[in-house]
């Protein structure tokens, strides 16, 4: 075993994500075996859908877990981001892309709350979060008097077109012969990738993962460190916004009052992906692969016709399990 | 001296990677106080973990009381009267002093625990040592001399014959060491076999009967206390005499310019009203007991806490430091007495930490230049001769001295020219110690000034140009280095209202 | 500087229920039908789950962790006991003894997975908060449950809570909350799980050196808040008609919330129950009154957010003037 973790590619790509990789594998095998119906083309792009919004929700959540910190209300700020945007998108007959970035400023102005809280009023994390979470639910259902709000459909000539960002329908020699791309893939990769730089090639990743690890010390070494946890909480704002776009470019309407199930669902893939919730350890490469495992999981527990309700317990059971190995294999090396 | 008590013998324990305890043997009679010393690393608080059960051995016998035994955990060894005293101090800081002695073994009445009879047994032991504790007080209210005699208490309630002392003089104040003192005198009457554990000499001098060396996990000699010399001591720690005389004379030029003045500096109880010059290439020294409020006027003046009032010059111009950042841009560096706490970050490589203070420097914009990076910390680990691997090494791998010497070169990396070195060698073994003090050397005769402050007198002989001596946040007296003496410091160190 | 930590406690004490007290004044003059018993009744369906939630989850915050899973969790053991008496005609007693119990098991699975796998609370608990969301689902199979009501056979377990004689209906469930109150603060200051709870919170490591089992007690911890999570299964399924699946995410929070305005520590170490149900009756009674002036059932979320910090806001502020005297 630990020979097998020495060889420079693996050390390099990280042991843990390799296993997660070889899971995600295994998972795929079983649900094909389970069910026909898995090995469908339109099953990948359905699980993909859900893994746009959730994976931009893990890789915002990632940072903040990397200070050390926790936002447990970036399920509900997304909803919140989505209804108060779409409602003022169908009722004042705006341009999309006008609302999709009112959308990432609601969630810029979370983040900034919380990180405001967090990082210069010294709140704990948790309760702040637990408080904006409140404000969130509350904020959005007052905005539209608990109404559902619904986002342009693809079929929109004006406004439709943002939803090509999720997938594009490429039609062919007749009109019934269409393929679908999911470019939403491609865009959360780009995205990934851009986190991926932030968080080890650029001074605030640096910081943000140092102040996770040791906030006094870095302080003490002359760093702004309330900026950059911050920055950290802000970071996470903007991953939300954009997700909000991604959650109704795939599923066009939204419910005020829902959203919780999504902060656990995104903070679970984020933990499986080898980011510590002590601070100072991210990955956000894990995180990705902790957002397709619970993305797969969802859809093939769909398609071995049980309920959601699976999903939750296993994906619950999952990342007990890959922590508490996490830390026995930790615990024997000391 | 009484009777042989314990008696441990060919002990062995390795960890992976370590052979921890190299077949050690050690013997305590009734009625001795027997010092256990040894550099940092030296296997003596292995050796005291395998004694009280919380490590389990892998060679060697333990002989207590005539019967071989071998506890499984510390409440075993408890129960049968071996306790330690551990050098953190071990408390629940939101119970009561009487909550906290007797932790683990209330007294109960049927279900319910009985805390009267807790508050009474609690005074019962405070009286006995002579001491005035209220046992209702939440314990984190007290001082840390108070806590540590609640330790005490709770060791001596245990019934112990054998009790460990872990270096407990390391946060006393003088006065609370000799009440410490007079405390073990009393137990070594009541014919108790105490282990004391202390780098401090001249104590082992005074409070010790026999003393036991270990070097490198293995057991080097045991020596009668009235027999031997400190150097005698020393050598057989470290294999050869490193005792160094003081300082006699200051290095610094009469017509070196000021590069730091404070002015009447204020901040809470522990810093009142101090002011100080300090020049360039100078090393001034910081004496004073514990709580004397070094540290603190130390972080006051490096922004790390608020100040209420003073002036700070540097260069003769007056500059705003409100925090670590205004600082830094000052050029002022802070090394701090708690390296794990505020010194490093654990987690991280040594490249990572030697730039913590200056990655705008490797930095093209927003990008960080990791080769660059790598050069610098490179340079500095070769520079400051740090043991490690490689600059992609965790600093939580290295030895207390090599991480000592990653937070002096993130500040060398800033170039700063006014360095804070507070406590610069705590928990740093003999041989990285005369490194250290050689480099602050080299510094200053760079060109750069340093404010030392340090607990050990034999530091503040040996290294400054200049002592300033503070008590309870006063500063008490100013002493050139060729008019001090211990006893001059001493007497400033305990000149109260 | 005497007994500083009592005196902390003691005085937020004093503020919340000054606090309560002008809420009630407040919403009485703004609104008369406040004033009616029948308020009073809704006040207290509201106060009874979030009571025992809180008062559990007192105990695993005391200890330095926090318990997630109470929301989900006491709708699904609400699902599950109701399930079986309704559908599979188990009398009720069982049903309630199966709630209870099964709040039991998933805080012993709680506790084993932060003592002994020594996972954080967080992130363990948050993956039972998962868990007990699928269960409940799952278990109750994806309906909802009816608990039996009016003149159904097995009603009489809602008169433990609202005890109807004639037209008059009695809160009697307050009796069970002070009650619950009582026990569990005898248990907290005089027993010894309570003490080591406290240690555990104050001192994790100095705790195991005394000597104590600190993986048993913590996992008592976890094991009582299961226990009230039952208990406020029960309640919540006395206090209203039907239990939906997919229930209960966010309840932990207004649980969690009470305990801290109530002035536990987050970071463990102290905290008191009488402290908890005193923030239990302000989150309750913002609840049932905000509807009363005219603010909408969801602004109560955005006020009960606004509270938490500003009770949070206070704690700091004060610690940072008590550090600075």
């Amino acid at each position: 075993m630990d020979t097998l973790r020495n060889i420079p590619i693996v050390k390099k790509i990280g042991f843990n994500k390799i296993v997660l990789c070889l899971v995600m594998a295994v998972m795929y095998g079983m649900f094909a075996n389970l069910s026909e119906s898995f090995v469908n083309y339109n099953r990948i792009i359905s699980a993909l859908n859900y893994a746009y919004f959730l994976g931009f929700l893990a890789l915002g959540v990632t940072f903040v877990i990397g200070t050390g910190g926790i936002d447990f209300s970036i399920g509900p700020v997304m909803f919140c981001c989505a209804i108060v945007s779409g409602q003022i998108l169908a009722k004042n007959n705006l341009p999309v892309w006008f609302c999709m970035i009112l959308a990432v400023l609601i969630g810029v102005v979370f983040g900034c709350f919380n990180g405001f809280m967090v990082a210069y009023c010294k709140v704990p994390p948790f309760i702040i979060s637990m408080a904006s979470m409140q404000i969130a639910k509350g904020a959005a259902s007052v905005f539209t008097k608990t109404q559902t709000v619904k986002w342009p459909m693809a079929t929109d000539k004006v406004n439709g077109w943002y939803r090509n960002l999720v997938k594009y329908r490429l039609v062919g020699d007749t009109p019934r012969d269409v393929t679908i791309i999911p470019t939403g893939l491609i865009c959360l990769l780009i995205v990934a990738v851009i986190c991926a730089i932030v968080l080890n090639k650029t001074k605030t990743g640096r910081y943000i993962l140092c102040l996770g690890s040791n906030k006094e010390a870095v302080r003490l070494s002359g760093v702004n460190v309330k900026k950059y946890e911050m920055l950290a909480y802000v970071i996470c704002g903007i991953l939300v916004g954009i997700a909000a776009i991604f959650f109704v470019g795939a599923y066009t309407t939204v419910q005020p009052g829902m959203g919780d199930q999504y902060n656990n669902e995104a903070i679970a893939a984020a933990v499986m992906g080898g980011t510590s919730m002590a601070g100072g350890i991210a990955s956000i490469g894990g995180t990705i692969i902790g957002v397709m495992i619970i993305a797969l999981l969802q859809e093939g527990i769909l398609a071995i016709g049980l309920t959601k309700d699976y999903q939750l317990v296993v994906t619950g059971l999952i990342v007990i399990v890959a922590v508490a190995i996490d830390i026995i294999s930790r615990r024997k090396k000391n | 001296m009484g009777e042989v008590i314990l008696t441990m013998k060919g002990i062995d324990k390795s960890f992976p990677g370590v052979h921890a305890l190299n077949h050690v043997d050690l013997e305590i009679r009734k009625g001795e106080v027997h010092a256990l010393m040894g550099e940092n690393g030296a296997g003596k608080s292995t050796l005291m973990k395998v004694l009280t059960g919380i490590y389990s051995k892998d060679e060697g016998t333990i002989t207590y009381e005539g019967k071989e035994v071998s506890f499984a955990n510390p409440k075993e060894a408890q129960n049968a009267g071996v306790v330690i005293v551990h050098q953190e101090l071990n408390m629940m800081g939101h119970l009561t002093v009487a909550q906290n002695i007797f932790a683990g073994r209330e007294f109960m009445k049927g279900s319910f625990i009985d805390d009267q009879k807790m508050i009474a047994e609690s005074k019962k032991l405070f009286n006995r040592m002579h001491i005035d504790i209220d046992p209702t007080e939440i314990m984190s209210n007290l001082t840390v001399g108070k806590q540590q005699m609640c330790e005490i208490a709770k060791a001596i309630s245990h019934e112990c014959k054998v009790i460990i002392f872990d270096e407990p003089s390391a946060a006393l104040t003088e006065s609370e060491i000799q009440e410490l003192f007079k405390i073990i005198r009393d137990l070594r009457k009541q014919g108790m076999g105490i282990v004391y554990i202390s780098h401090r000499m001249d104590e082992i001098k005074v409070i010790t009967d026999r003393v036991t060396v270990m070097r490198d996990g293995t057991y080097v000699g045991t020596i009668i206390t009235e027999e031997s010399t400190k150097d005698d001591i020393i050598n057989m720690m470290v294999g050869r005499v490193i005792y160094e005389d003081p300082k006699t004379k200051s290095n610094v030029p009469k017509n070196a310019p000021v590069v730091l003045k404070v002015e009447h500096l204020n901040a809470g109880k522990m810093v009142r009203d101090v002011s100080f010059e300090l020049h360039k290439g100078e090393i001034l020294g910081f004496s004073g007991l514990m709580g004397a409020g070094r540290t603190e006027t130390a972080r006051a003046l490096f922004g790390a806490d608020v100040k209420e009032s003073g002036d700070i010059y540097i260069n003769g111009s007056k500059v705003n430091i409100n925090n670590p950042m205004d600082a830094v841009k000052c050029g002022i560096g802070y090394l701090s007495e708690d390296r794990k706490r505020f010194g490093i970050v654990t987690g991280k490589s040594v490249a990572e930490n030697t730039t913590m203070a200056t990655l705008n420097e490797y930095a093209a914009g927003p990008f960080i230049n990791k080769k660059k990076e790598k050069k610098v910390a490179e340079e500095y680990v070769k520079r400051l001769a740090t043991k490690t691997p490689s600059t992609e090494q965790l600093v939580v791998n290295l030895s207390g001295g090599n991480q000592q010497k990653v937070v002096i070169a993130k500040w060398l990396v800033r170039n700063c020219d006014i360095l804070i070195f507070d406590e610069p060698t705590r928990g740093i073994d003999v041989g990285a110690k005369s490194e250290i003090y050689h480099l602050m050397n080299e510094l200053v005769a760079e060109g750069k000034s340093i404010i030392m402050i340090s607990s050990e007198m034999t530091e503040i002989l040996r290294m400054s140009d200049r002592i300033v001596v503070m008590c309870e946040g006063r500063k008490t007296a100013e002493i050139d280095i060729e008019d001090a003496t211990q006893e001059k410091i001493m007497h400033a160190a305990t000149l109260r209202d | 500087m005497k007994n500083q930590t009592v005196k902390k406690i003691d005085m937020q004490k004093v503020i919340i229920f000054g606090i309560l007290i002008l809420l009630l004044i407040f919403f009485s003059f703004a609104n008369p039908t406040f004033r009616r018993y029948t308020t009073f009744l809704s006040l207290m369906g509201y106060t009874y789950y979030i009571a025992f939630m809180a008062i559990g989850v007192t105990f695993p915050l005391l200890t330095g962790g926090v318990d997630l899973s109470i929301g989900t969790g006491l709708i699904c053991y609400a699902l599950t006991g109701g399930y079986l008496v309704v559908y599979k005609g188990w009398p009720v007693w069982l049903g309630l003894l199966v709630a209870v119990l099964f709040g039991v098991v998933i805080g012993l699975f709680n506790g084993f997975a932060v003592a002994v796998l020594d996972l954080p609370p967080f992130l363990a608990t948050l993956c039972t908060c998962m868990i007990t969301r699928g269960l409940g689902s799952i278990c109750s199979n994806g309906t909802g449950v009816p608990w039996p009501n009016g003149n159904a056979n097995g009603a009489w377990f809602r008169s433990l809570f609202r005890l109807k004689i004639n037209d008059f209906t009695i809160p009697i469930g307050i009796i069970w909350v002070v009650l619950a109150v009582f026990l569990m603060t005898l248990l907290l200051n005089h027993t010894k799980v309570g003490r080591y709870i406290l240690a555990i919170g104050s001192n994790k490591e100095a705790a195991r050196l005394c000597g104590i089992n600190v993986v048993a007690y913590q996992i008592s911890a976890y094991v009582i808040s299961g226990f009230f999570a039952g208990l406020a299964g029960i309640a919540f399924a006395a206090s209203f008609a039907t239990i939906q699946p997919g229930l209960g995410a966010g309840f932990e929070l207004d649980a969690i919330g009470a305990a801290i305005i109530g002035g536990v520590s987050t970071a463990g170490g102290y905290g008191t129950v009488t402290g908890t149900i005193l923030g239990v009756l302000v989150i309750s009674l913002l609840k049932t009154g905000l509807p009363y002036v005219g603010l909408q059932a969801n602004w109560q979320q955005i006020i009960i957010g606004i509270v938490l910090i500003s009770a949070i806001m206070i704690d700091i502020i004060r610690n940072k003037r008590a550090r600075a005297s």
